[in-house]
């Protein structure tokens, strides 16, 4: 019989990953709702969708996977004993979430410029609620990198990036089903 | 004479690390996505297709940014979830 459980070859700390486990749930379930909502006015859907940046969107993308890289990277350097490089790469990344954050913002301005609220289509409704939920989770995210550039010891990082690494999981599909799936 | 010195030069280029290999890939992943959007086929095959791509991409993140690759029963069972997820995500955009 193996020493060693299941639960033992988890990279990091088991709670980090009961709170990936919920957090992934609770997002799943949203965009399960979402397109279940969508059912009812497939239309009204697609076109509440066609006022959405996609561009805009896509970039954040791009710009979370490299935010996600340098966190990943940071853990690296930290086990190689290169503190300041893994300081620097954390901070990135934060820059990173918090130029996800700007793109997020003038998104969100331009919808209210246009007369957009919660109340406009459900479609609105599940759009603000989601994408909202992850910029908090984004916006709570730049500040553990933040502290954790600061207190560096290598399993705060490691903590600190599994957090980081699971907000961009959660866009990764997000994206598709709030921006594309039309 | 030491060993080294014997390889050529090239073969002795560093090769990118898997996280670096894995940053790249979703960046060519997300592009790719954003072709896809651009292209004249059927809405459903789109769909498709972009839920597919966004599977491959979680699975890299799950691999190599949080390091499952070194657990594979986790990353076997993270990635039936997900494709399970996908599948119903899909389901309903079928209807």
């Amino acid at each position: 019989m193996s020493d060693t459980s299941l639960i033992d070859e988890l990279p990091g700390e088991l709670l980090m990953w009961v709170l990936i486990i919920s957090e992934l749930l609770v997002f799943g379930a949203g965009m399960i709702a979402f397109m279940g909502v969508r059912l009812t006015d497939p239309a009204g859907f697609a076109e509440a969708q066609s006022h959405l940046h996609r561009t805009g969107a896509a970039f954040n993308t791009a710009v979370l996977v490299t935010s996600g890289y340098l966190a990943a990277q940071a853990l690296h350097w930290r086990q190689a004993a290169r503190r300041g490089a893994a300081r620097l790469a954390l901070i990135g990344a934060a820059l990173l979430g918090v130029v996800f954050l700007i793109i997020k913002g003038t998104e969100y301005a331009d919808k209210a410029a246009q007369g957009i609220g919660f109340e406009t289509h459900p479609f609105f409704l599940f759009y603000y609620l989601l994408t909202g939920f992850h910029a908090a989770h984004v916006l709570a995210g730049v500040g553990i990198l933040l502290l954790v550039a600061w207190r560096d010891d290598a399993r705060n990082i490691e903590a600190g990036a599994q957090f980081w690494h699971m907000v961009d999981l959660v866009w990764i599909m997000l994206f598709p089903v709030i921006y594309l799936l039309g | 004479m030491g060993v080294s010195s014997s390889i050529p030069k090239r073969s002795r280029r560093r090769l990118p690390s898997p996280i670096t290999c894995a940053w790249l890939t979703l960046l060519a992943l997300s592009v790719a996505s954003a072709m896809l959007t651009l292209m004249p086929i059927p809405s459903k095959l789109l769909g498709g297709g972009i839920l597919i791509l966004a599977l491959a991409k979680s699975r890299i993140i799950l691999a190599q940014y949080l390091d499952l690759a070194t657990s594979p029963p986790w990353l076997r069972g993270f990635t039936m979830v997900l494709t399970g997820f996908a599948v119903v995500i899909f389901g309903l955009f079928l209807i």
